[in-house]
């Protein structure tokens, strides 16, 4: 087990830089999820950490080693792959073991180690198998175990369950939390998906455009986005946001006024951003029209339209209003936020 | 709507077969065969030429491929040098060797006496020197193709699988052990057994580069053939090709065997 930081971190490919100075540190045993749309760099900065992508600029260090002129099988990492890469021609059990083999580990040791990795994956079964015989959940479940029996410095994750169904992803998303409670090793886990960055994340890096447009706690993002990026990235339903001007302490927009509180002087343009559940709809407030309802059970979810502009609200319970029918919405003051209409950035 | 494939294979593989057979079919013909010391000698050499040539050929087209499968641009470059004795026409480049290996006004022992002020070794004349020189000459002409079909093969392993094995510790020979091998392994060995093939039919190297010579030493069964027709000994050509089918015919089994196993 090891911490892992990243000091200005810069990958150029060619002529393009996909990632422009990368600070980060994770403190030993942490989880943190590097979250960002397609594209953002966050598989390279993972590469990166695994030295299969040369740093172009800045230090990587694990456990407060530089590791930039480190062969990867000198990090002492394991990796999961997106598409497992499972070696084809090998048996769950030499798959699982085969690390150890390589490093010349005694066979008792090696079997001793896979039986462990398997009971706690429920693999014990599949051992005997090739990876084609296996089912796409089980790949990933082998892929894992082949990263645990080796007890790495640090784990790292390339969206290990993209390749899986709902609701598989879910049950393995649990288990993978499970795993990481009890080996308590530190990981760095890549998605896109922010609901998989939210439930399993110690703390999470959203990046963008090879930056990282903030870090924290999950809910700490959740409550207090940074800015328009991180505000419209995470949470889902996602957050209505839209342009206003600030009036004495609320927020002109959509030819209404919103309840806002403080930070922002008189006149200025911003942003104005509030979740959906944040939204009750109530018998006085701002006038707005039922457009579709969406009821999920224990909550419903209605998109209405405020001027042109269509709105989502989250309600907790049921509703009875129908398409075309006019409600009023109540903003909670205290949940609304602010950004500056120009920089993006939380006010 | 068979009768249009029942039709082809009548004309073009029962009838030569059948005509081959006929002509082959006098059993004096095997007895004169087996008793010329030429023939003897012959399936030595062709035995030597399948072992000897066709494995080192596979052995450096494994070696280049890995070398070929880098993605960098010189290399890009490189390749395509590489594959120009395959491209071009056999008889003219293999003729032109012959000249270069001409002891006497050859480039080849030309620039051997102005480096050694000795003359250089009778490259032709020489039963051993002769037919390995053949061998030489079929293993640059049929290393590229097969070079090219190893590096296809290499290019289908998923690159991820490098990429696990180097983060699983493995160095660079044990991601060949462990990853490459087993991939390319069926093709590698299923190639061979069609070169092997393809090399019994090797008339080019041998007969363009030494004519079978010196003293009719350095046949192979793919030109004994043509010694005979030149002699107008037509039955007795038909029936070196009879011998040469216990080489052929176990090989074309393993292959097919292999083809539909891997259906
Ligand atoms: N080998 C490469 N050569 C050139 N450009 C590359 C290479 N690998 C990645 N890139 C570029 O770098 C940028 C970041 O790629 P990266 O794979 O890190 O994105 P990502 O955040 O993992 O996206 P995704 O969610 O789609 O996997 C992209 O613009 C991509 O086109
Ligand atoms: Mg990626």
């Amino acid at each position: 087990m090891a911490g892992v930081s990243f000091r200005e971190v810069v990958k150029t490919f060619g002529k393009t830089r996909v990632l422009h100075g990368i600070s980060l540190d994770i403190t030993d045993g942490e989880f943190v999820v590097l979250v960002g749309p397609s594209g953002c760099g966050k598989s390279t900065l993972l590469r990166m950490l695994a030295g299969l992508e040369d740093i172009t600029g800045g230090t990587i260090a694990i456990d407060g080693r530089v590791v930039n002129d480190v062969d990867s099988k000198d990090r002492d990492i394991a990796m999961v792959f997106q598409s497992y890469a499972l070696y084809p021609h090998m048996t769950v059990r030499d798959n699982m073991g085969f690390s150890l083999k390589l490093r010349n580990e005694k066979q008792a040791l090696i079997d001793q180690r896979v039986a462990t990795a398997a009971k706690i994956l429920n693999l014990e079964p599949y051992l005997g198998r090739y990876p084609r015989e296996l089912s796409g959940g089980q790949r990933q479940r082998v892929a894992m175990g082949r990263a645990i029996v080796r007890d790495p410095k640090v784990f790292l994750f390339d969206e290990p369950l993209s390749n899986l169904d709902a609701k598989l992803r879910v049950a393995m998303r649990t288990e993978i939390k499970a795993l990481h409670q009890r080996l308590k090793t530190t990981t760095v886990y890549v998605t896109h998906d922010q609901i998989e960055a939210m439930t399993m994340a110690d703390r999470i890096a959203v990046m963008n455009e090879g930056r990282i447009e903030q870090l924290g706690r999950p809910l700490e993002l959740y409550d207090r986005p940074a800015n328009l990026f991180v505000a419209q990235f995470i949470g889902s339903p996602a957050m209505n946001i839209f342009d206003g001007v600030v009036q004495s302490g609320a927020v002109e927009a959509l030819g209404v006024r919103w309840p806002a509180n403080g930070g922002a002087s008189d006149g200025q343009r911003v942003r104005y951003g509030i979740r959906p559940e944040h939204l009750e709809p109530a018998s006085a407030g701002i006038p707005a029209e039922v457009v579709v309802v969406e009821p999920m059970g224990a909550e419903t979810e209605i998109v209405a339209k405020v001027g042109d502009a269509p709105i989502t609200v989250m309600m907790r319970g049921r509703s009875n209003a129908g398409p075309g029918e006019r409600i009023h919405l109540a903003p909670q003051a205290a949940h609304a936020h602010l950004f500056d209409a120009a920089s993006g950035i939380r006010i | 709507m068979i009768a249009p494939y029942v039709l082809v294979f009548l004309v073009f593989v029962v009838y030569p077969v059948t005509y081959g057979l006929w002509l082959a079919r006098h059993p004096q013909s095997y007895v004169t065969l087996f008793d010329d010391p030429v023939f003897f000698r012959t399936v030595v050499n062709t035995i030597v030429f399948l072992m000897v040539a066709v494995n080192v050929k596979f052995a450096l087209a494994l070696f280049l491929s890995g070398f070929f499968v880098h993605d960098r641009a010189w290399i890009r470059w490189l390749s395509v040098i590489f594959i120009i004795p395959w491209a071009v026409p056999a008889i003219p480049t293999i003729f032109s060797i012959r000249f270069m290996l001409n002891p006497e006004w050859g480039i080849i022992n030309s620039v051997w006496f102005r480096l050694t002020a000795l003359d250089g070794p009778n490259w032709l004349n020489d039963p051993t020197l002769g037919l390995t020189m053949a061998m030489v000459v079929h293993i640059w002409k049929a290393l590229p193709f097969w070079t090219l079909i190893l590096i296809a093969g290499r290019l289908a392993i998923p690159r991820e699988l490098y990429e696990a094995s180097s983060v699983d510790g493995a160095t660079s020979w044990q991601k060949f052990k462990y990853v490459t091998w087993p991939s390319i392994r069926t093709l590698y060995l299923s190639s061979t057994i069609l070169s092997m093939i393809w090399t019994l039919g090797d008339f080019n190297s041998v007969y363009l580069l030494t004519g079978g010579g010196p003293a009719d030493l350095t046949h192979v069964l793919a030109t004994l053939g043509i010694r005979y027709i030149r002699l107008d000994q037509v039955d007795q050509a038909m029936a070196t090709i009879v011998v040469a089918l216990p080489f052929v015919l176990p090989l074309v089994y393993f292959m097919m065997k292999r083809l539909s196993a891997n259906e």
